[in-house]
């Protein structure tokens, strides 16, 4: 992975709003999803996941509760509430603004 | 990877967390997320160390990440915890008044109580600190020392002083780095239009300003230059004259302005708080006014002041003062015999005398606030003991003991909040009249207001009170033993009674305490009326008076008799004006002249040196006596035909008389003696009336009067007597003066009223304070006796029920309960008794002619007190009487 892509600021925290939206997942969960979807692409140590997760917990966009992993292990499940699932909603606005703006300047003009 | 169900716990009832826990958690969430990592590592193929080690490194810091982690759990913990108990006492107080919005009367009767102990504290406190508690303004005001003569024969401890004295004490006392000579004197101040204004001066001598420590706010004091013989001529303003008459001009030193027609120059601006030995409104450099005056001994009318050297103690200073005293009487034996130096420190003259009084209002004010506590301790009490059963319930439901605790302290702390607010309210409006009755020797009065020091006593004061009767009764309702009030719910008969014993302590100390302060008032009232019943000797209503010098304008006898003649004419024209008269010395005048002399009858042998008879000289015109309303008693009048050519006679005071001629007639005796001069021959023609010459608990003098017309002195006050009121009269009064004598200034006036009323000031100041503070106290104790009794009924309704139906009747109840509210006053009246006649003994010096222990005035207010306790206990009993004992036996 020694050319994995570093993440830019507060990129981790929408991936990870985006990944719980409508569900319930643990820590290990969100991030094997999260590499899933960008195919490996993107640096994300896993310690840098859970401090993100454990912010946002005290921002109340996301909140957390103890349950049972499919290997009947105790794992802390998260979920959004309506706070995160707004910032969801901003963030990806954004984003979505930002990568728009950013390629328009990078691709050649169509003829 | 779908979860299990984590439970949908609402989160506000997970239970708070730990930090030890938190740690834990974060442990175990890592542990997790390692452990599934590796375990799907291995199954891809990796050894179990390869995938050990490529699964920390995938998780990056571990140590860096848990602690991040275990912080933002912490934060959130904290915020969570802060927000559910701000709801909380939140809750508690909606609940609270909910409370108190069921019980108004309780709620009102509490929050007015709290308010006027503490606003009555307060206030008093205010002016307390601002008078007696705080340093005095002065530089260094340990060192100033007041200097008086004291004279060892009449015991005079501090007669004012001579200048001849002064000079020698200022020569010779080594203990003081320097004194200063104060003179009363005036000037005319010119204005640019109107009739020029007689300012009051004090006229000092070298280093005053330094002496007593009041270095000028702005420009400075004399220096050596200013009091230099023909130095120009050069004053210092005072703080409120600068204000008044000048506009505050911050440029003001060096300004010129016109006193008696000459230009003087403003040096400097005194600081507000310097009046000693009286507010004046400037000072100017003394000049020595004729030859001898450096050393004239006699005359002494003369304030001092000194400033010790570093170091020097008081005991020293007096020690060496007294040595200087008897030096001086075996060098001048013929004035100076029985004069000693008093040397007095300066906070105790200014001070010593309103100390003792406002320290009997901070004891009282103080009785004030322990009523109003232990009324509130009472009230609450009860209501705890009411809600007894209320809060068994809803710790036996599992609310928790600290939270009931936490409740009934905030009912207590709202209460105190609102009655200290309400207290606050009280204490301004408090000061406001305090300073409006302040008697004029309250230093610094007017600088007082309700300040930052004293809100915060007045906070600390709520706050104590607050938790000494909101906490014991939530103690004593939260205490384990929950099931006893529900138990005893089911037979409450004859029940209760230990639970009142406190309430019991507490009324009867407020009885006690009420009793204490109503008779200090008592006294106080006696001491007022007897002394209002003391016969002036004069009359008082509808006389003004006028004082002017006559001197500068009109430099000779003859053209001051005629100014006067003037001046009575004008006065005679106006309407509304009876009579006119004129004296030196009008009674209760704050600047009367009535000069001391020895009194020499002729055909007597001389008295020994500092044995001689000691007599007032005043002057007074024919009509003055008549004007006055002081009778003749003996002789003729004074007539017309006294005049300058005529010889010379005098009128002599009842109490001369009687004092120096007791066993023969003193008409056609001769006499000799000076007034305000050299020693001269009378003959004496009448007798005439005592007055009381300077407050109503003064003792008349001995006075001898001689015709103004033989004199021609120029220091006059006229005495208008007018058909109506004489306030109504003096503008109009004012005028004629000055259309008879113009560019003549008015030196004081005011009616004879006015100078009686101001004289009685301070002790109409005690009087209201502490006659306020009783009535408060009796009206709180009421409450307090009524509370209990009320209480008291309601829990023995059924008791009382079983009476009645077995036959009491409803006089009989009453009388029953009557007598329990007696029960409750009698000890307290006994315990308030005694204490009186311990603690009214500090009130002497404020008391006249009536003892601290007048059993009249005790048994007075005892009955009072009796009385009032009676009417408080018969209300609730009739109520009780009233019952129907059928209905309150099925309710119980």
């Amino acid at each position: 992975m020694a050319d994995s892509l570093q993440l830019l600021r507060g990129t981790l925290d929408v991936l990870i709003l985006k990944t719980l939206a409508g569900t319930k997942l643990h820590g290990y969960a969100i991030a094997s999803r999260i590499a899933d979807r960008t195919r490996g692409v993107l640096a994300i140590d896993d310690g840098a996941l859970y401090q993100s997760l454990h912010r946002m917990e005290e921002r109340a966009w996301v909140e957390s509760d103890w349950g049972h992993a499919d290997t009947g292990k105790r794992a802390r499940f998260y979920r959004l509430t309506e706070a995160g699932r707004r910032q969801l909603r901003v963030e990806t606005a954004n984003w979505l603004r930002y990568a728009e703006a950013v390629f328009r300047v990078l691709q050649p003009a169509a003829a | 990877m779908t979860p299990t169900d984590p439970g949908d716990q609402p989160r506000r009832f997970r239970p708070l967390r730990t930090s030890g826990q938190i740690k834990a958690e974060v442990d175990e969430e890592i542990r997790f997320h390692l452990e599934a990592r590796i375990s799907e590592l291995v199954r891809q193929g990796l050894s179990p160390t390869q995938a050990r080690e490529e699964a920390m490194r995938l998780f990056g810091d571990v140590e860096h990440t848990r602690a991040e982690m275990s912080a933002a759990d912490q934060r959130r913990e904290r915020r969570v915890r802060r927000r559910e108990y701000l709801g909380e006492v939140l809750q508690d107080l909606t609940h609270c008044v909910r409370q108190l919005r069921r019980r108004p009367a309780f709620a009102i009767v509490t929050v007015l109580t709290l308010a006027v102990g503490i606003g009555a504290n307060t206030a008093v406190y205010s002016v307390a600190d601002h008078v007696i508690l705080r340093p005095l303004p002065n530089t260094d005001p340990g060192r100033i020392v007041a200097l008086w003569e004291a004279d060892t024969r009449t015991g005079q401890a501090r007669r004012e002083v001579s200048p001849g004295n002064f000079v020698d004490w200022r020569e010779r006392a080594q203990s003081f780095q320097s004194m200063a000579l104060i003179e009363p004197y005036g000037f005319d101040l010119s204005t640019p239009d109107g009739p020029p204004q007689a300012l009051r001066s004090w006229g000092v001598t070298e280093a005053f300003f330094e002496t007593i420590g009041a270095p000028p706010v702005i420009g400075r004091g004399f220096t050596q230059a200013d009091h230099a013989p023909n130095a120009p001529f050069s004053v210092v303003l005072s703080y409120r004259l600068w204000q008044q008459r000048f506009g505050a001009d911050p440029r003001m030193a060096g300004r010129t302005i016109q006193l008696d027609g000459q230009p003087a120059t403003v040096v400097g601006v005194a600081p507000p708080w310097l009046r000693y030995p009286d507010h004046r409104d400037l000072w100017n450099p003394k000049r020595w006014h004729y030859d001898g005056e450096r050393t004239d001994r006699s005359s002494s009318y003369m304030y001092a002041v000194g400033r010790l050297r570093p170091g020097v103690t008081l005991d020293q200073a007096r020690a060496e003062l007294d040595a200087v005293g008897e030096l001086l009487a075996t060098e001048y034996p013929a004035t100076n015999t029985s004069v000693r130096i008093n040397p007095v420190p300066f906070d105790e003259q200014l001070l010593g005398d309103v100390r003792p009084a406002l320290f009997v209002l901070l004891v009282a004010v103080g009785f004030v606030l322990l009523i109003a506590c232990s009324n509130v301790a009472s009230l609450l009490l009860a209501r705890a003991a009411e809600r007894e059963r209320e809060l068994a319930v809803r710790a036996a439901l599992g609310a928790n003991r600290g939270r009931l605790t936490r409740q009934l302290a905030a009912e207590s702390l709202l209460l105190a909040g609102l009655g200290g607010l309400a207290g606050m309210g009280l204490a301004y409006l408090g000061v406001k009249s305090m300073v409006a009755l302040s008697p004029p020797n309250l230093p610094r009065v007017d600088t007082i207001t309700v300040d930052g020091p004293v809100l915060v006593f007045a906070l600390v004061v709520t706050l104590l009170t607050a938790l000494l009767f909101g906490l014991a009764p939530a103690l004593r309702a939260s205490r384990p033993d929950l099931l006893t009030p529900l138990r005893a719910a089911g037979r409450s008969i004859f029940g209760g009674a230990d639970r009142n014993a406190l309430r019991r302590t507490l009324v009867m100390g407020e009885v006690a305490l009420a009793l204490v302060l109503l008779i200090g008032a008592g006294l106080l009232v006696r001491s007022f009326v007897t002394l209002l019943a003391n016969d002036l000797g004069f009359v008082s209503e509808n006389r003004a008076t006028f004082q002017a010098f006559l001197w500068d304008l009109n430099p000779t006898a003859e053209l001051r008799l005629q100014r006067m003649q003037a001046i009575t004419d004008g006065f005679l024209a106006t309407p509304g004006v009876e009579g006119v008269g004129i004296t030196t010395s009008v009674p209760f005048h704050p600047s009367a002249i009535d000069p001391m002399d020895n009194l020499v009858v002729e055909g007597r042998p001389p008295l020994p040196s500092g044995e001689e008879h000691r007599i007032y000289t005043l002057i007074a015109s024919p009509e003055y006596f008549p004007v006055m309303g002081i009778p003749l008693t003996a002789g003729r009048p004074f007539v017309p035909a006294d005049r300058l050519d005529a010889p010379r006679v005098a009128l002599i005071s009842q109490t001369m008389a009687r004092r120096f001629f007791p066993d023969e007639d003193p008409l056609g005796k001769r006499v000799r003696f000076g007034v305000m001069g050299p020693p001269q021959s009378w003959e004496i023609v009448g007798v005439v009336g005592d007055v009381r010459p300077r407050t109503l608990d003064s003792d008349p003098r001995a006075e001898v009067f001689v015709p103004l017309a033989q004199t021609a002195n120029g220091s006059v006050t006229f005495v208008v007597r007018t058909r109506q009121s004489a306030a109504d009269l003096m503008p109009s009064l004012r005028a004629a003066l000055w259309a008879a004598a113009p560019g003549q200034s008015i030196y004081y006036e005011a009616t004879v009223e006015d100078l009686i009323a101001s004289t009685l000031v301070e002790r109409r100041f005690h009087l209201v304070v502490l006659g306020a503070f009783s009535i408060v106290a009796l009206a709180l104790a009421t409450i307090g006796v009524y509370g209990l009794i009320s209480y008291s009924m309601a829990q023995r309704t059924s008791e009382l029920s079983v009476r009645m139906a077995l036959g009491a009747r409803a006089a009989e109840i009453i009388l029953m309960v009557v007598r329990d509210g007696l029960r409750l006053a009698v000890p307290g009246l006994v315990i308030g008794a005694a204490a009186a006649l311990v603690l009214t003994r500090f009130m002497r010096t404020m008391l006249y002619q009536i003892a601290p222990t007048d059993p009249l005035v005790y048994g007075q207010l005892v009955l009072l007190v009796l009385a009032v306790s009676a009417a408080a206990a018969y209300a609730p009993a009739r109520r009780a009487a009233s019952v129907d004992p059928a209905r309150a036996l099925r309710e119980e």
